[in-house]
């Protein structure tokens, strides 16, 4: 569904991602797992079309996305939920939902109904300030925001970040009902423990390069990754 | 009485920079620029208005609708082809070119329309409204521009507030990249705001005219950063805040004239400014969001 083949991106002169290459089939979890400061953000701003690569080629479903413009790759069904969430702070709940929905020109009461299913706490903050959510419910909107738009590719970057445990849980027991709903998920994570416990399959990402990958399982019991990711 | 006179004249004055100023605060707020050409382009709308009247002989309304067209295919070509390129640039760039716009757009009226002052013709007709025995003078400049800056107001916080391309510019304003996620093109949503903002640059170019009706291509510099001032004044980006910031500065400007000097009323003015701005720096109604991390 989603192929990245042998990207190069860089920030101006620094090469941050050193030819990269992966797949996602449809539906799979997938995550991609490393350090802080490995690429897996900029990875997932590649995809979406936020930074381009300099070589190599991105794919999704069948059609060449490498130099798409971000706006309009929502519309093939690829939506991103960025690192830090990125809600519109000063829009209200609702607000920020019709924008998920923007594409759709309407929102549709049976999606806003979905989405208030898998999060009942937004029904009642529907009015509220976004930033005035806490860092939980913050998390929650950016995931119904990205589900407004039916996405067939999901790509989450880093949604447990700041939370605490109880919330994790909950955020991560989310994507996989999303997954079971049929959406394709593209996972980053710095929890390694919680990602490859989801994921079909994962990569390791260590300074702009891909150096292990397997499945979920294979790679919680391989002795490099629990030395460096999931703490011996 | 007189102060009443001066109030009156001053919100009139104040209408106007409110106007210029919604302007200046709409294209920051979403392209996070200062537009310094805002000013010649409410030259550009008077100067087109004072020519369909003039030249061509057409009734000052449809002088109206042509300035707004004019500026609008302005703003919106000056944005395509000097701003847009130097997007994801350093902010110093664009505002070093909004100053180069500027002087072009204030040269190229001067080649057009010569530098000697032309005498724009109020688009009002309407006889002034006296009261208490001719002690307190209403014109219909004043009516005019008072009610259009309100309804301006009214009509672009319904705009953001309630439509689709509104509450798209309201999200590219708080994060253009996560916007482009949500499907909205950042750069159609800016070209759309120039055209607002010099579309009501226009307006505010003929209501000025019809005021202070002396026209030359210098005509809206001062204006327009007394303006900028203004929107400053009340919290750039926000809409009530250019109206507020435009108000108090038209009525602090006359009320200086009028009794402390003609010739320090600019500096009267600005240093108002410089102390709200220590007090509040982000304006009258500025907001200081906080973010949550």
């Amino acid at each position: 569904m989603l192929k990245i083949d042998d990207i190069h991106v860089y920030y101006g002169a620094i090469h941050a991602i050193k030819g990269v290459s992966f797949e996602v089939g449809e539906g799979e979890i997938v995550a991609l797992i490393g350090a802080n400061g490995a690429g897996k953000s900029t990875i997932l701003k590649t995809i979406s079309g936020l930074m381009h690569p300099r070589s190599g080629s991105i794919t999704f479903c069948g059609q060449d996305i490498s130099h798409t413009d971000a706006y309009k790759l929502l519309r093939t069904g690829l939506a991103h939920v960025p690192e830090g969430r990125r809600i519109f702070l000063q829009m209200t709940v609702q607000e920020n939902l019709e924008m998920g929905a923007y594409i759709n020109r309407e929102v549709s009461q049976k999606d806003l109904e979905t989405v208030f299913d898998y999060f009942p706490r937004l029904k009642e903050r529907r009015k509220q300030i976004a930033g005035t959510l806490s860092g939980g419910e913050q998390q929650m909107l950016a995931m119904s925001r990205a589900l407004m738009s039916h996405p067939k590719l999901m790509m989450l970057d880093e949604p447990s970040m700041g939370l605490a445990p109880i919330l994790v849980d909950q955020i991560f027991a989310i994507i996989k009902e999303l997954h079971k709903a049929g959406t394709t998920i593209l996972l980053v994570e710095q929890n390694a423990r919680k990602a490859l416990q989801i994921a079909d399959r994962a990569y390791v990402l260590e300074t702009g390069k891909i150096t292990l990958d397997g499945t979920g399982k294979e790679l919680a019991s391989s002795d490099a990754v629990r030395k460096a990711y999931l703490g011996g | 009485m007189q102060i009443i006179q001066y109030l009156i004249n001053g919100i009139s004055i104040g209408a106007v920079y409110a106007i210029i100023a919604l302007g200046y605060t709409m294209v920051y707020g979403i392209a996070k620029m200062l537009n310094f050409a805002h000013g010649d382009v409410i030259m550009v709308g008077a100067y087109i208005s004072f020519c369909v009247t003039n030249y061509l002989g057409l009734p000052s309304a449809v002088s109206v609708v042509a300035a707004v067209v004019v500026c609008t295919v302005l703003g919106i070509t000056i944005e395509g082809l000097a701003y847009k390129p130097l997007r994801g640039t350093p902010g110093l760039a664009v505002l070093i070119t909004a100053i180069g716009v500027s002087y072009f757009l204030q040269n190229a009226a001067q080649l057009i329309w010569s530098s000697s002052p032309k005498n724009f013709t109020s688009i009002v007709t309407m006889d002034p409204i006296s009261l208490m025995d001719g002690q307190l003078v209403i014109t219909g400049e004043v009516l005019l521009t008072v009610c259009v800056s309100v309804a301006v107001m009214v009509g672009l916080t319904f705009f953001t507030s309630k439509t689709r391309t509104g509450k798209a510019m309201r999200a590219v304003s708080e994060d253009r990249d996560a916007a482009q996620l949500m499907g909205i093109n950042v750069n159609r949503t800016i070209s759309t705001t120039f055209a607002i903002g010099s579309a009501l640059a226009a307006i505010a170019g003929v209501l000025l005219c019809s005021t202070v009706p002396t026209l030359m291509p210098t005509t809206g510099s001062m204006p327009g950063i007394r303006a900028f001032t203004a929107a400053v004044f009340g919290g750039i980006g926000s809409i009530p805040g250019a109206m507020l910031g435009g108000v108090l500065l038209g009525i602090i400007e006359t009320f200086s004239k009028a009794y402390l000097s003609t010739q320090f009323s600019d500096a009267i003015v600005f240093s108002v400014l410089i102390i709200i701005l220590l007090v509040k720096p982000a304006g009258l109604l500025g907001k200081q969001v906080q973010e949550k991390v």
